[in-house]
């Protein structure tokens, strides 16, 4: 950090998420298992303290808790699902809220600063879970046939089209459904982290490691940008938790409806 | 805010969007991949544009049918 010797600046990339072993030799325990694991014990911790003292006038943690969990239950569960079967799947919305939506705050909380789901393979496990929780629900429902001709016939198109919609439908609610989940939410973690890191990283290289007077201003207003984007990502992350729970509340209710 | 036991649902259908967007990628992935293949089995190279095209156009009129009588 001394000023006046010129380096190199190295761009953050993708070779940015390839995190070494926390302890050196176990391998699979890096990163994001330790924010993963982290955001676990914070959310059993939340809602046990919440819930430990219930009471008719609700302490301010048991008030915290309560709207936390009638978020997920009213507005993203019940107006997707409908009030007759939507209680159900509110344990699993609401754990997967709170675990997406702490996992991607991660990425802006200082000294963490990492979204779990910048890392693609826990964006696959949470859409596969989402799949196999939709298609078995509407299994259940409507039995194996039933459910497939559920979700391959389109309502409301004329029978002539039919077969030129039945793959479109099929491809669409079984194939793209759990992969732009997965996507979506991966693109956007890592996007943002990158993007995050161009706008700091840059800003510090070119105010301590350039040795240049004028880059140093130039520095200067691309960290107050990079404080900018960092709200922006706050806002991102939150929303991305939100978009991944309700396309799943969303596509239970429409594997459990009976009109399509 | 939704504390209060309000049966008002909030947001109508927040996700319709993102369910859309599914179709047409599922529409062009579809039509598309058909074009390809016929390119892969004929030796020629217009199928998969217009297999794209398409599918896209299959894809807006499936919704056509299935949204828009709703509103």
């Amino acid at each position: 950090m001394t000023a006046g010797v010129p380096t190199e600046f190295i761009a953050p990339g993708p070779q940015s998420f390839d995190l070494p072993p926390i302890i050196p030799g176990v391998d699979w325990f890096t990163k994001p298992v330790l924010v993963a694991a982290l955001s676990v014990v914070v959310i059993v911790w939340f809602y046990w303290a919440a819930a430990r003292k219930s009471a008719v006038v609700p302490s301010r943690l048991q008030f915290a808790g309560e709207l936390g969990y009638n978020f997920v239950r009213n507005s993203i569960a019940r107006d997707a699902i409908g009030s007759a079967e939507y209680m159900k799947y509110v344990p699993y919305l609401c754990g997967l809220f709170y675990f997406i939506l702490l996992n991607n705050v991660a990425g802006t909380i200082p000294l963490i600063q990492f979204p779990t789901f910048s890392h693609i393979g826990w964006a696959y496990v949470a859409a596969v879970m989402s799949w196999v929780i939709y298609n078995a629900a509407g299994i259940k429902k409507k039995g194996v046939w039933g459910y497939f001709k559920h979700q391959t016939m389109p309502a409301g198109v004329p029978l002539w089209l039919m077969p030129l919609m039945i793959p479109i439908e099929f491809i669409s609610n079984i194939l793209v459904r759990p992969i732009s989940l997965s996507l979506r939410l991966f693109a956007n973690m890592f996007a943002g982290h990158i993007l995050l890191g161009v706008f700091v990283l840059g800003g510090e290289y070119m105010v301590f490691e350039s040795g240049k007077i004028l880059l140093g201003g130039v520095g200067i207003i691309t960290f107050i940008m990079g404080l900018a984007i960092a709200g922006l990502e706050l806002f991102v992350q939150s929303i991305q938790a939100y978009i991944f729970v309700v396309l799943t509340a969303q596509y239970i209710g429409s594997a459990i409806s009976d009109e399509h | 805010m939704s504390e209060h036991q309000d049966p008002k649902p909030s947001p109508p259908n927040s996700g319709d969007g993102w369910r859309v967007l599914s179709y047409l990628i599922g529409g062009v992935l579809v039509y598309g991949g058909i074009g390809f293949g016929l390119d892969r089995l004929f030796g020629t190279e217009f199928l998969l544009p217009v297999g794209i095209v398409l599918g896209a156009g299959l894809t807006i009129l499936m919704l056509h049918f299935r949204y828009g009588s709703r509103s």
